[in-house]
């Protein structure tokens, strides 16, 4: 099939994504991967090389966007509660489902790190959508899940980055042009926007992705990966897109229109059907991998800081999406993993995005009216 | 029989609008206190961006919060007085839930909503009058 013709064909599943998710209310996310893994395995159609290379910076994009949506002066009040929560719901999946990957799985050293970053992962925005919809974000304790799950994303971008790291001369420019973007961007920003934005022609746009493809380019030079400077460039420039909601929407709007769509359905064609089925067994184990490491861990520190709702804040931190997709392509690209394992990887990641929410939802879902009421007090005092 | 307290689901759907207006001449007629409640669809479940929930979210505090506007308009322009309550939830749950909350003494929805799912599991209007603690008028 040529390109324009995978082209057509994908452009046709994004705006079917589209349309069916906004009737069914389920992200649109979710059925590009289920429509990626439809087109791959029924047309068996291949990745293409320009698909793989859109896919790569969209994921780039995709991390700068979730560090841009952080919250910071929330997190620096709840940093004691979010970095406990935080650090054990990434580190104990992380060696739980690494060590079973390696010793139980057989997995090379690699393929079960990446197996590790990729089921450690905690979604903010799945965990943002309950507490939105329930009106908790707007409770200490949804203030504080959303603050964990940065740090448990941080621990992710880190680990990705740090990891298969072999460095070669080109890491020094790359934690140079790393840093200086990072401190430096912020502090240009202003001036930058004000002379150059709110134009159609969008030059701030233009502006954060050839800073994004500069950490990229260095990065791969350096056998690195951008993800931690590309996340914690999204986090120097959260507090800029605060104040200039525009900004941060028309950035929304061409990432959503273009870059993502075609970046989980990539993930979603890469995933063979056939390998699944055939290993539905160790998808189950590696599923259980994932949870009970995160239930053991985070439940204990929940109960301190998230009481009275310890099992809805540890079923949150269960979730997964965004960032176990971006860990899973990563070593399905760098060739550390297989089709078959990547396959594995991306499906518990779905799995995880469900059916911790709907268990959390349904049956352990407090009331934000209640939680602001019992938690008014406190907050006062606080505040005071 | 008089009516004291009169529901109104709205949604902004030609279902919902007829039954805003019908609801409107009822409580013109028994002289009851006439409530709307707009439900507002569930955000994204299982987003991958917190962007995509956000823009849904303010999307609908705008449709929603034009919806109650007209509401009140269209109710003054009758005579009468309205309270608007937008609510995020599920529409079926949230109704029959806020009806026992408001002791509503009549239901008015609309046949049809907006959707897919009212084709998948039936209606909302189906399930609201199955569970409702009051009477249920289902406008067509």
């Amino acid at each position: 099939m040529s390109d324009l013709a995978v082209a057509a064909v994908l452009a046709a599943a994004i705006l079917l994504a589209s349309t069916v998710s906004v009737e069914i209310g389920i992200s649109v996310a979710l059925f590009e991967l289920a429509l990626g893994v439809v087109v791959g395995n029924a047309f068996d159609l291949s990745v293409p090389d320009w698909l793989s290379f859109v896919g790569s910076f969209a994921g780039i994009v995709l991390t700068f966007l979730a560090g841009a949506e952080v919250d910071v002066p929330q997190l620096r009040r709840e940093w004691r509660a979010s970095v406990s929560i935080g650090a054990v719901s990434f580190a104990a999946p992380f060696l739980v489902v690494m060590a079973f990957a390696y010793w139980a799985l057989g997995w090379n050293r690699g393929q079960a790190e990446i197996a590790g970053i990729a089921l450690s992962t905690t979604s903010l925005a799945v965990v943002y959508a309950v507490l939105v919809e329930t009106g908790l974000n707007r409770t200490m304790i949804g203030k504080r899940i959303m603050s964990a799950t940065f740090v448990t994303d941080f621990g992710v971008a880190a680990a990705l980055s740090i990891l298969f790291l072999k460095p070669t001369v080109w890491i020094v420019p790359f934690v140079a042009a790393s840093a200086l973007l990072v401190f430096g961007l912020p502090r240009l920003s202003p001036w930058f926007f004000a002379r150059y934005g709110n134009r159609v022609i969008e030059p701030e746009i233009k502006l954060v992705f050839a800073s994004l493809f500069l950490l990229m380019w260095l990065g791969g030079r350096a056998h690195s990966h951008a993800v931690l400077p590309a996340f914690v460039l999204g986090l120097a420039l959260s507090k800029h897109y605060a104040r200039h909601r525009k900004e941060q929407e028309r950035l929304r709007v061409v990432a959503f229109a273009f870059l993502t769509p075609l970046f989980f359905l990539k993930g979603g064609m890469s995933v063979s059907v056939g390998a699944l089925w055939a290993n539905l067994g160790v998808l189950a184990l590696l599923f259980m991998a994932k949870m009970a490491p995160k239930l053991a861990s985070v439940y204990p520190l929940a109960r301190r800081y998230c009481a009275p709702h310890a099992g809805f804040t540890t079923l949150l931190m269960s979730t997964g999406l965004t960032f176990g997709t971006i860990s899973s392509l990563y070593g399905l690209n760098a060739g550390i993993i297989d089709r078959t394992q990547f396959s594995l990887l991306i499906t518990v990641v779905v799995l995880s995005a469900i059916i911790p929410t709907v268990i959390a939802q349904r049956f352990l879902q407090p009331s934000a009216a209640e939680e602001q009421r019992r938690t008014a007090e406190p907050a006062l005092d606080e505040a005071g | 029989m008089p009516f004291k307290r009169i529901l109104v689901a709205i949604d902004g759907s030609e279902g919902s609008n007829r039954a805003f207006a019908k609801a409107v001449e009822l409580a013109r007629l028994t002289g009851a206190l006439l409530i709307a409640l707009a439900v507002e669809g569930p955000l994204p479940a299982y987003a991958a961006t917190v962007g995509e929930v956000e823009e849904v979210r303010r999307e609908k505090d705008a449709f929603f919060g034009a919806l109650a506007a007209r509401a009140r308009r269209e109710a003054e322009a009758a005579g009468l007085e309205v309270e608007v309550d937008v609510r995020p939830g599920h529409a079926a749950d949230l109704i029959v839930r806020f009806a026992r909350e408001r002791d509503a003494d009549l239901l008015v929805v609309g046949h049809k909503g907006h959707f897919l799912q009212d084709y998948l599991l039936g209606s909302t209007a189906d399930r609201v009058a199955h569970h409702a603690h009051c009477p249920v008028m289902i406008v067509k």
